[in-house]
């Protein structure tokens, strides 16, 4: 590369015959190589700041790592740390619960908002929609927290539990639907926190996917249309196929922002170190168990180094999740480009 | 470029200048009597930053004494942060402040990194439940026994409101409400109901002191526990609209005597003050250092105990008894 730059810089001096002086041309080049390194190092950073937070976390819950088997800690269901119980199942499986139940009810809306104003919508329309979207997205999440305990948690106490125990869980029902059993009824738990996160989330997914859909070249369309395709038809058969390893990718971005969302959660979610089995019940997302404790705790020296490995798994689990649904989307394009 | 780097570069120094040397707690050699300072004349013998950090319990009274203090030394400075108690235990040990504030009992793992404690003021947890309850007639007469607290909160077996005032008939389900996030009242509501540390309440829990208060006024069938502080409007004296304290059946008669009644502040301030009300739930708000106190600190400390006792009242705290301020003295020659 620096001797692409020097070559040039020589032919530089040819056919400008001299007028240019060298000290200048040395300058020049000697900038863009400054450049060209630095930018290097920065985009090296942020890979050394995942490689130290994992190790600071690992150094920091050490001593409970050793302590215990990491078997007990990963799948150990009770959570008393004064007794030294130190399981984060039912923290795992609240944190796995709590972004299904938002990736659920999220993902279904957005496509269709996004398929609509990327495909439908009038230019006007668009105008309009795209904006207030990326408004929704800047709410802060403690704002969003309030909502749902003000208006998400009565919501569910009042209409949704009672209704989902008369038509879905309840036992005289042939086969009672278990996730739907409302066995702790007082509107805290998964299914509000599923919906605040569904809300937050949406904004970032529309917007993921109206970009991709956009990508899709219009000769495409146009061609599908001209042989007699319906619009429908030509989203159906020649849109979503191309756009299929964005929309995942895009579903990717607002699971993880949900796997780390922490206030709205713990405001709404009822925080009961459970394994939960309905979406009525309380859980215990690891966001939550951090962000409630760390600030007591930190003085007790078994107890600090627990939060921290919860801090540790947070990581692990959303570093597997994302390097899974990479290699899933790489898949998808291989066999793509395949076709 | 070099230009630029030079820029940067005087700017860091510059900004370093400008940032206030941390903790620069000067022991002053003479403690200077506190006492005189009350007659309102400014003192300026005491001077440097005293930096506290800790529980939001004690945040707000800390916040008033801060001042008051100031006032009568003016050359006395202070840097008051909230946190937690665990913030305020791990600076205190780590030297970044010089006093923390503990809202909680000391454990025996800080005690040993040479954690120094006193107790300045005490509070109390006091149980809330809905004004519209089904049953709060019957449990404004009778109370609640510490056991069936018990069996509500930590075995779980009462699970009706009808089990608590002895009705079969009624089966209203308890909603039981706790603290989510750690706090010093929720270990010492688990302490008073027979658990050992807050994990062993059950509950749903909800973030912070003011919503586990918001949730029972909203919810009839529910359950919940407060702060003195937060459970009474401290200038009317009356308690939160919304919510009822039920009485505590201390001596397990079955009734609610007129000492275990705590319909207004004043009430519920006497039953801590003069210790009927039982500790745990009532507690110690305790300050801590790194070893013994001495210079500022120490007078800072000692004024809390000695002057500072008169701002605690309507701050929704409890002065100590005169026996319980000597002992805190004591502890800190």
């Amino acid at each position: 590369m620096s001797q692409l730059n020097q070559i040039s810089a020589s032919q530089l001096i040819k056919k400008t015959a001299g007028r240019l002086i060298r000290p200048a041309i040395v300058a020049r080049v000697r900038q863009d190589r400054f450049a060209r390194r630095t930018f290097f190092v920065i985009t090296l950073l942020p890979v050394f700041l995942i490689l130290t937070v994992t190790i600071a976390l690992l150094v920091r819950s050490w001593p409970i790592l050793n302590t215990y088997p990491l078997h007990d800690l990963l799948f150990g269901d009770i959570w008393k740390p004064t007794n030294g119980q130190f399981g984060f199942w039912p923290f795992i499986l609240g944190t796995f619960w709590v972004s299904a139940v938002g990736i659920v009810l999220a993902v279904p809306p957005c496509l269709l908002v996004s398929i609509y104003l990327a495909e439908y919508a009038h230019a006007r329309t668009r105008s309009i929609a795209k904006p207030v979207l990326d408004l929704l997205a800047a709410i802060p999440p403690v704002v969003y927290g309030v909502w749902g305990l003000l208006a998400i948690v009565p919501f569910v106490d009042k209409v949704l539990a009672p209704s989902s125990d008369r038509w879905l869980g309840s036992p005289q029902w042939a086969v009672p639907v278990s996730i739907f059993a409302v066995n702790q009824p007082t509107g805290f738990g998964i299914l509000a926190a599923g919906i605040v996160l569904a809300v937050m989330i949406a904004p970032l997914i529309i917007s993921v996917m109206y970009e991709i859909f956009s990508t899709v070249p219009n000769d495409l369309r146009h061609a599908s249309l001209a042989v007699g395709a319906t619009q429908w038809q030509t989203i159906h058969n020649i849109v979503l196929p191309q756009v299929a390893p964005g929309i995942l990718a895009a579903i990717v971005l607002g699971a993880s922002r949900a796997l780390g969302e922490t206030i709205a959660v713990l405001m709404v979610v009822g925080n009961i170190p459970q394994v939960p089995t309905s979406i009525f019940d309380s859980a215990y997302p690891l966001p939550a168990l951090i962000a409630n404790n760390y600030g007591e705790m930190m003085s007790i020296p078994l107890y600090d180094a627990a939060l921290l490995s919860a801090a540790l798994v947070l990581l692990v689990v959303i570093l597997i999740f994302n390097i899974l649904s990479m290699l899933v989307i790489q898949r998808m394009l291989r066999r793509k480009w395949a076709s | 470029m070099r230009k630029f780097t030079l820029t940067l570069a005087s700017l860091l120094v510059v900004t370093s200048l400008l940032l206030p040397g941390c903790s620069a707690s000067t022991p002053d050699p003479a403690p200077a009597e506190t006492n005189e300072a009350s007659a309102g004349q400014p003192d300026e013998s005491l001077s440097g930053i005293i930096s506290v950090s800790g529980a939001f319990a004690l945040y707000p009274m800390m916040t008033v004494w801060a001042d008051k203090f100031h006032k009568f030394h003016p050359e006395v400075e202070f840097d008051v942060q909230g946190g937690g108690a665990g913030k305020g235990m791990t600076d205190t040990i780590a030297g970044a402040v010089d006093i923390g504030m503990i809202s909680r009992s000391i454990k025996p793992e800080e005690e040993a990194q040479n954690i120094f404690w006193v107790s300045v003021a005490k509070d109390a947890v006091f149980p809330i439940i809905s004004s519209e309850n089904p049953v709060a007639e019957q449990i404004l007469a009778k109370g609640i026994s510490q056991e069936v607290f018990n069996k509500i909160y930590i075995s779980g077996e009462i699970t009706s409101w009808g089990e608590v005032v002895g009705d079969p008939s009624i089966t209203d389900e308890i909603h039981i409400f706790t603290r989510s996030d750690a706090a010093g009242a929720a270990e010492q509501w688990s302490k008073f109901a027979g658990g050992k540390a807050q994990e062993d309440l059950k509950g749903i829990g909800v973030n912070g002191e003011p919503s586990i208060l918001d949730t029972v006024i909203k919810d009839p069938l529910g359950i919940g526990y407060g702060n003195l502080n937060s459970i009474f409007d401290l200038s009317s004296g009356n308690t939160v609209p919304g919510i009822i304290i039920p009485p505590i059946d201390i001596d397990k008669n079955g009734m609610a005597d007129a000492v275990e009644i705590y319909a207004i502040k004043q009430d519920a301030f006497n039953a801590v003050a003069n210790g009927t009300y039982p500790s745990p739930p009532a507690r110690f708000e305790n300050l801590a250092t790194l070893g013994k106190p001495e210079g500022l600190t120490l007078a800072f400390i000692e004024w809390i105990l000695t002057d500072g006792q008169q701002y605690l009242e309507s701050a929704g705290y409890v002065p100590l008894t005169p026996e319980q301020q000597a002992e805190s003295l004591a502890k800190l020659k």
